[in-house]
């Protein structure tokens, strides 16, 4: 024990020390008067602790003490008990809603974009050819607007038109029937 | 100075200001060998794509500046000719009405928005084993 180690001196005075450590602290103290005056003070107070022991009384044992607490808690009627709320702020309201708050505003906004996106009217995007209506007077004739992968190509389909073995008869037909 | 400026701006506004034209073109589509058209060459591809036949060639075109609310009237040649009227302008995109007749005979009426050089097809009369197809298209 190089230095003045005052709890090896409580353990020594407890006699928690054993073998070498407890020689070895012996020693010290026999060589040194600070750590003997110490190991004196400690030991007249353990003396003086031991001399007085704290004395509790109780009348019953601790089992039968707990059960009487426990006899008193069930005969009890329930009581209604009034605990403050504290007051919130809003920055507090806000603080403590805020996932609510989110998944609402996010509501808010997808509702409003579709809400502008069917407002606006239909009309073609970036690149693209849109049919908006097609028709055809010629009876038994059907134009149909074909949709394809490409947005910028639409196709529209004229079927039922009267077939012609060449392009003079093609013409002729045509003049002949108006529309 | 003043008429440098005038100059400058007579010329930035001519840069900015071109005008919109639409291209209508007549079209045998065959498989006929040899009947193709170089004059095709931009659109070929899709042609064969959304038709199917081998070759095609190009029986008359015409192209126009759009005016706003001017019905124009372009000649495709064959008897054929396409009557455009614009109905709306966007940036790069026109809503136009189409009118398309062989003679006397409106063989198709149709509203189309379409896309600076985007294209619409359309398959007309059977000529033996040909197609007759009408290709526009919106160029600045």
């Amino acid at each position: 024990m190089k230095q003045h180690n005052t709890e090896r001196l409580s353990a020594l005075a407890d006699g928690e020390l054993k073998g070498l450590s407890r020689w070895l602290a012996q020693r010290h103290v026999r060589h040194c008067p600070q750590c003997a005056a110490e190991l004196q003070r400690v030991e007249r107070v353990r003396q003086t602790l031991a001399a007085c022991p704290p004395i509790i009384e109780m009348s019953d044992s601790a089992d039968f003490f707990w059960s009487k607490v426990k006899r008193d808690i069930t005969t009890r009627e329930p009581q209604t008990v009034f605990i403050p709320v504290p007051r919130l702020s809003l920055a507090d309201w806000l603080l403590v809603h805020r996932g609510a708050l989110a998944t609402a505003t996010s509501g808010l906004m997808v509702a409003l974009l579709t809400g502008v996106m069917l407002q606006q009217p239909h009309s073609a995007g970036p690149g693209t050819v849109l049919v908006e209506r097609v028709d055809t007077v010629i009876p038994n004739t059907v134009a149909t607007p074909l949709k394809g992968a490409e947005s910028d190509v639409a196709v529209i389909w004229v079927s039922g038109l009267e077939w012609t073995a060449d392009l003079d008869e093609m013409k002729q037909r045509f003049e002949n029937s108006e529309t | 100075m003043r008429w440098i400026a005038t100059l400058v701006l007579s010329l930035l506004f001519a840069g900015t200001a071109q005008a919109t034209s639409v291209e209508a073109r007549l079209i045998r589509a065959s498989n006929e060998i040899g009947k193709s058209d170089a004059a095709l060459a931009d659109i070929h591809a899709k042609l064969k794509e959304k038709f199917g036949y081998q070759f095609y060639q190009q029986l008359g075109a015409q192209r126009q500046p759009l005016k706003a609310g001017a019905k124009l009237r372009l000649d495709l040649g064959e008897n054929f000719s396409l009557f455009v009227t614009p109905k709306s302008s966007g940036k790069r995109q026109q809503k136009l009405e189409f009118e398309w007749y062989s003679g006397k005979t409106l063989l198709l009426r149709s509203v189309v928005e379409i896309v600076e050089n985007g294209h619409l097809l359309v398959k007309g009369p059977e000529v033996g084993n040909d197609w007759i197809v009408l290709a526009v298209s919106v160029r600045n």
